[in-house]
């Protein structure tokens, strides 16, 4: 792939300085159309990204249509019940083929110039295929639908790559493939994706979004009017044993202990006692089925984990996936679905879905504000565009920093998640040499959770 | 449920479709005004709002992801977050125009109810942008002698996705 030209990027994209114990981000990274592009070069094009959830595609014949780095999709599940993921461009002249969002079918055809392929990707007709006849056998094999390079799926979660030369997928997720672990591991039955995709785009760099999910810092301010109506249904909140975790490669982790209460899991008052009875029952079979320290992990703490770059699992009171899909510099586009046990009792399926919506998503009682504080953040930084005064137009993530001289974990309301992202990022947009640093910088940075 | 019609017995009496469209109109009129806490008189106690994601295929809200399923619990929740000025979402309150058209009026197999539904047209002015919303109305109205109130008050949205900068920290 060619190197994008780096020429007239900032000399420094990030600033850390040891002494002081600062670290600054330009502002640039979050308004440049150049970074953006460089980012879909470096990164869209050359990491795994995720692309859903198996169970969207459960049965044989099914499929559902998305973007991914701003290239068409067609996810779907083929007749003898393979996942695949097929660019979604007819191999003729380049037709999108299949324009519905979702549903079942063997074939699909391009409405074009009537070309027509199976779900494997075999091509299944081609009209007046005789004027082809010169190019024999190998004509019909070099217009197969094309396969996304690599697909590989992780408990459920499907991740796709654009360059055939990434590492194996368990390799790249690496720590945070546990945490997905964790997430089947809730029920005995396993996980499904539920119909009803809160699909939404947000006028703010993909970045903000990042970094919001990984910063406890705003909880209490942000979401004021949502921790009011969590105390006054008989929660407190509390920061106490709240903690941020660099995975490597990018990936990130907030443990919440003091967040809320997990349907099914880890009861609160507001879900009432009839769920107080089943939650005890599900708690029991999980000691046993997981044993009593992993049914801990998997049932009392909250996780807020981000696969870099475009995964957000929210495994709060409920679960729920986010996809992230740059679109420009200053607009992303959102895709998230609810993630629930199979064959959950009716019950707890209402309260989950209540509780959940009620917090996550555009229209909740609380992701309306973090929307409006990255909106307002992408508004603000133009601020400081091309102010010549020195270190203006930065945004500052020094809080917590002196855990990472003295090898403390960082919590989750400080903005040791968000520098792992930014220290990761830099090196995977292939401008490393833009990271300017001062003072004793520490050989390595703490990841994963031993050190807890 | 099924006919549609401009006159429906319902509650023990005649609804008219003018009566119906006075009452959506007040409401309009209320949401565009911010008074929510005469739009929370609308609802009886125990009633829900719902507004479905923009792929919902008429899944119930408890077996489908959506962008509002308020209980009546929730509902109140909601009201009092929005009277607040830390609901930073809509602090300055966006600014909203509504209009409220094809009313029609639908019996149900339960005689205390009216199943209504319009189309509407919400244009939000935020941030320096303006942006619509359309979509239609399937509200369950009870009727008594006093008047009208929501049972279930749900807007659907005709999107195929939220545009950008769409969240709906406001009532649609």
């Amino acid at each position: 792939m060619p190197e994008p030209q780096g020429a007239s990027l900032p000399d420094r994209l990030i600033v850390e300085d040891w002494d002081g114990l600062t670290f600054r981000v330009n502002r640039f990274a979050y308004r440049s159309e150049e970074i953006f592009e460089r980012e879909r070069a470096h990164i869209w094009a050359r990491t795994w990204l995720y692309l859903g959830h198996e169970t969207e595609v459960a049965e044989p014949n099914a499929f559902r249509t998305r973007v991914l780095g701003g290239r068409p999709l067609i996810f779907c599940r083929d007749s003898d019940g393979t996942v695949r993921a097929f660019l979604n461009a007819c191999p003729h002249r380049g037709t999108v083929l299949c324009r519905e969002n979702e549903g079942s079918t063997k074939l699909f055809q391009c409405f074009y110039h009537a070309w027509t392929f199976r779900n494997n990707g075999d091509v299944a007709a081609i009209p007046g295929k005789d004027a082809y006849e010169a190019a024999g056998e190998g004509f019909l094999d070099s217009m197969r639908l094309r396969s996304v390079p690599r697909l590989e799926i992780h408990e459920g979660f499907v991740f796709v790559a654009f360059d055939p030369d990434v590492p194996p997928l368990l390799e790249y997720l690496g720590d945070a493939a546990d945490y997905m672990t964790m997430i089947r591991e809730q029920h005995a039955a396993g996980m499904e994706v539920l119909p009803g995709t809160q699909l939404y785009s947000v006028r703010g760099n993909w970045k903000l979004a990042v970094e919001n999910a990984m910063d406890g810092y705003h909880f209490s301010p942000t979401h004021n009017t949502f921790v009011g109506y969590l105390r006054e249904t008989g929660f407190a909140v509390t920061d106490d044993d709240q903690y941020a975790y660099n995975l490597g490669n990018g990936h990130s982790l907030l443990v919440l202990t003091g967040h809320g209460g997990r349907i099914s899991m880890l009861w609160e008052p507001r879900f009432g006692e009839d769920e107080k009875r089943r939650t005890e029952a599900h708690r029991a079979e999980m000691d046993e089925r997981l044993g009593p320290e992993r049914a801990r992990y998997v049932a009392d703490e909250s996780h807020i984990l981000f696969v870099f770059p475009n995964l957000l699992l929210f495994d709060l009171e409920g679960l729920s996936i986010r996809q992230l899909e740059p679109a420009a510099a200053g607009r992303t586009d959102v895709r998230a679905w609810q993630l629930a046990p199979r064959g959950e009792d009716e019950d707890t399926r209402a309260l989950r879905m209540k509780t959940m919506v009620s917090f996550v998503g555009p229209g909740g009682l609380a992701t309306p504000d973090d929307i409006e504080a990255y909106e307002a953040v992408q508004r603000g930084i133009e601020a400081t565009a091309g102010d010549p005064r020195p270190g203006m137009d930065f945004s500052d993530m020094s809080r917590g920093m002196v855990d990472e001289v003295k090898g403390v974990q960082g919590r989750s309301i400080d903005e040791g998640a968000m520098r792992g992202f930014w220290r990761h990022w830099i090196k995977a947009i292939g401008a490393e040499d833009a990271l300017a640093a001062t003072g004793p910088r520490p050989a390595a940075f703490l990841e994963g959770r031993n050190v807890r | 449920m099924t006919r549609s019609t401009g006159t429906v017995k319902a509650g023990g009496r005649e609804v008219t479709r003018a009566e119906v469209e006075d009452f959506l109109y007040e409401e309009a009129d209320i949401l565009d005004a911010w008074r929510y806490d005469d739009w929370l008189a609308l609802f009886e106690p125990g009633a829900r709002f719902e507004v479905p994601a923009t792929d919902w295929k008429g899944e119930s809200a408890f077996a489908s992801g959506s962008f509002v399923t308020d209980d009546w619990d929730l509902l109140r929740a909601r009201v009092k977050r929005l009277k607040s000025r830390k609901a930073h979402a809509e602090n300055p309150p966006s600014r909203t125009h509504r209009m409220v058209t094809n009313v029609r009026l639908h019996e149900h197999d339960d005689p205390a109810l009216l199943r209504v539904t319009a189309a509407f047209l919400i244009h939000r002015a935020r941030d320096g942008e303006f942006d619509p919303y359309a979509g239609r109305y399937d509200h369950l109205l009870v009727v008594d002698g006093e008047g009208l109130r929501f049972r279930l008050r749900r807007a659907v949205l005709g999107h195929e996705l939220l545009r950008p900068g769409g969240r709906l920290s406001f009532i649609l």
